[in-house]
């Protein structure tokens, strides 16, 4: 929504900025040289009316005249009349002497032409020298009321539907024109939204419409992209389950051969049968769990996300785990379960938990305690699973959610691990937006794993 | 002598279980596509079925699906290990239990005897009178159940396990006594089936009207139908 704002602010400034723009040009290259037409006329004018009165004076005298100049000042628009004489006083006009006419009287005087003065904002003078048949010199004085130019906003009801049709105008054009453009940017970052939150199938460029645009080809570009993420990770899941079918087939006769062997069997054969027993169990666990990581890795399963508590996982672990424990003489012990709701899939979770949980049970030394602990922090859940097994060398700590793995191979093997429970547990948190880090506590391995927890309480 | 049938595509992995469930006293045969594996079934000559969930053209669910809308005999489902979709699905569906792949033998021939005999007792007078708690009524002789007058379609482990919460109504039944005596299998730790087998008995019961559950879990002890 953000840049809808932008662009529609940014025009509307754009356009009021030009309609500024044009009435400043407007006013400065047309109004101005009409001004000096208008004054140019009135000058003509005066000089008109200056002969006339001469001519009038000379042939039907002074009454002739004082009724010409009345005919004058009544016409419309109103005006004031004056004949000044040339020692100031006045001959004709009926409210006396217009007021600040004296210097131009005096330059009509002694240029002996028409003089206008237009310096008064509210009022405009001629004057325009005339001769009586004697010889006397006057003035013809003229003042009416100055006409500005009509504003082209401000002042008249006419200026204020103008002013009002344009912001109208600018207004809806700005919306209408910012819609346009960042509405497909809405659809794409929702289709973005869906496909990073697994729905595969999200395509944009329908929904764009039929637009031939930058923006049209991006969305194209985003289905073609979405379609190849689609195929990739349909196919990865594809081979997981062929990989997943393959390679247990074989394994799943292998064990019923070897169930039959074992019927036939005497006491000498039947170790060395127990022992390749163990070993398929083995293989079979390893294909399993790398399989999870395949999934993990290539988000090819999807998340479905549902509200659990995690103290109600790490309680169920945690007991299943002691009960494992308690069989080798080591115990697991919760110190402080939290109620934590989270977003999350349960089985992803309870995965990591058992994943990081088994392995602190696998090298704790013997009659030691695992410690567990789940507190809930500030919308942040933590879970600390400290070991007794004598942790591991700091340099080694990063690499210890690296698949495979091994801090000291032979004990590795001795206590029957594989090496892929952390990156499991590791990429499991991951995939919940989660934190999970190693460090070394009073004489053994803590492992930490920190989640958000889910906002509303009800989850 | 009990006859189970394997509908399984894997006709070697087929072959050598039945050499080894010959030799543990159950008489076999195999079919290696669904749809023959639904009429062979439906035949009504066995006791049992072993069913692959990954099967050419007619998959394992189908196969299920079609075979419980008009019988009960019991089926364990072979599921690929790990899927835990395949293991719910198959549930819901009204498998009677389920057995990742690879699979140990001895566990199958473990949990064939179980179920075998879960369906021999039941029929029997052992235990089997009639239990009536707040509409929920099971008659162990003929292995139904009705809510509310209505019958509900429960497996074998469900009616099992409704069967035990409901003697022991209001009482918390611990979860090592259900998996022994309804699952006939010590309880192995991280081992969630007897949760689920609960959790789709849960969503078949239904709420009470006021909202509440009917089988309460006591966390990491067991589970308890409540009284009102």
């Amino acid at each position: 929504m953000k840049l809808f704002v932008k662009i529609f602010l940014w025009f509307l400034a754009a356009i009021a900025l030009m309609v500024g723009v044009i009435i400043f040009v407007t006013r400065t290259f047309q109004t101005e040289p009409m001004v000096n037409r208008f004054q140019r006329s009135t000058r003509n004018q005066m000089l008109i009316y200056g002969g006339t009165a001469t001519q009038i004076a000379g042939a039907e005298g002074e009454a002739g005249l004082r009724t010409y100049l009345s005919r004058l000042r009544d016409l419309e628009p109103p005006r004031e009349v004056n004949l000044v004489a040339s020692d100031g006083s006045v001959w004709f006009g009926a409210a006396g002497r217009i007021a600040d006419s004296t210097e131009l009287i005096g330059r009509s005087l002694s240029t002996g032409t028409a003089e206008t003065d237009f310096t008064s904002e509210d009022r405009s003078l001629g004057a325009a020298p005339v001769t009586f048949p004697d010889g006397r010199r006057f003035v013809l004085v003229l003042q009416w009321d100055r006409q500005a130019p009509p504003s082209l906003f401000w002042g008249s009801t006419l200026g204020y539907w103008r002013l009002g049709g344009l912001l109208l105008t600018a207004v809806i054009l700005c919306y209408l024109l910012a819609l346009y453009l960042t509405s497909p940017i809405r659809k794409l970052r929702e289709a973005t939204h869906k496909l990073a939150d697994g729905d595969l199938q999200t395509r944009v460029a329908q929904k764009v419409g039929r637009r031939r645009d930058e923006l049209a080809d991006l969305a194209r570009d985003f289905d073609v992209m979405a379609e190849r993420i689609e195929s990739l990770i349909t196919s990865q899941q594809r081979l997981n389950r062929d990989i997943s079918h393959e390679l247990r087939s074989p394994l799943a006769r292998l064990n019923v051969a070897l169930e039959i062997a074992k019927q036939k069997s005497n006491a000498d054969t039947l170790p060395i049968f127990e022992r390749i027993e163990n070993e398929s169990t083995r293989l079979n666990e390893m294909i399993s769990r790398l399989l999870t990581l395949a999934k993990l890795e290539s988000g090819a399963e999807e998340v479905r996300r549902v509200p659990l508590d995690l103290a109600e996982i790490v309680r169920d672990v945690a007991a299943d785990a002691d009960f494992e424990a308690q069989a080798k003489g080591k115990c697991v012990e919760v110190s402080s379960a939290d109620s934590c709701p989270v977003m999350g899939s349960e089985n992803l979770l309870r995965s990591a938990v058992e994943n990081v949980l088994r392995n602190a049970v696998r090298y704790t030394a013997e009659r030691t305690v695992v410690n567990v602990s789940l507190k809930s922090n500030n919308g942040h859940a933590v879970l600390r699973i400290s070991d007794h097994g004598g942790g591991v060398p700091e340099e080694e700590l990063t690499n210890l959610f690296r698949p495979f793995y091994r801090v000291g191979e032979a004990r590795e093997r001795k206590t029957g691990g594989i090496g892929l429970g952390l990156a499991i547990a590791e990429r499991a948190v991951k995939a919940h937006k989660g934190t999970i880090t190693a460090r070394n506590f009073n004489g053994g391995l803590q492992i930490e794993i920190g989640l958000d927890t889910a906002k509303n309480s009800e989850a | 002598m009990d006859k189970i049938l394997i509908i399984d595509d894997d006709e070697e992995l087929c072959e050598l279980v039945s050499e080894y469930l010959t030799v543990e006293g159950f008489e076999i045969e195999c079919v290696n596509d669904g749809a023959t594996g639904l009429q062979r079934a439906l035949s009504g000559e066995y006791d049992m079925a072993i069913l692959d969930v990954m099967l050419p053209k007619m998959n394992g669910f189908d196969v299920l699906r079609a075979l419980r809308e008009q019988s009960k005999l019991p089926v364990i489902m072979l599921t690929a290990r790990g899927d835990d979709m395949e293991r719910i699905v198959g549930l819901e569906i009204g498998a009677d239990d389920y057995l990742p792949k690879p699979f140990n033998p001895r566990e199958l021939a473990a949990r064939l005897r179980a179920i075998l005999r879960r369906a021999v007792t039941d029929g029997e007078g052992d235990g089997s009178e009639k239990l009536d708690v707040d509409g929920v009524q099971i008659s162990p002789a003929s292995r139904t159940a009705t809510r509310d007058g209505l019958e509900m379609n429960l497996t074998s482990v469900e009616f099992g396990l409704l069967h035990e919460l409901l003697r022991e109504a209001g009482k918390i039944v611990k979860k090592e006594d259900l998996s022994q005596t309804v699952l006939e299998r010590k309880l192995s730790p991280y081992d969630r089936s007897l949760d689920m087998h609960i959790s789709n008995l849960r969503k078949k019961l239904g709420e009470r009207a006021d909202g509440s559950e009917r089988i309460k879990t006591i966390r990491s002890v067991g589970y308890i139908y409540t009284l009102v």
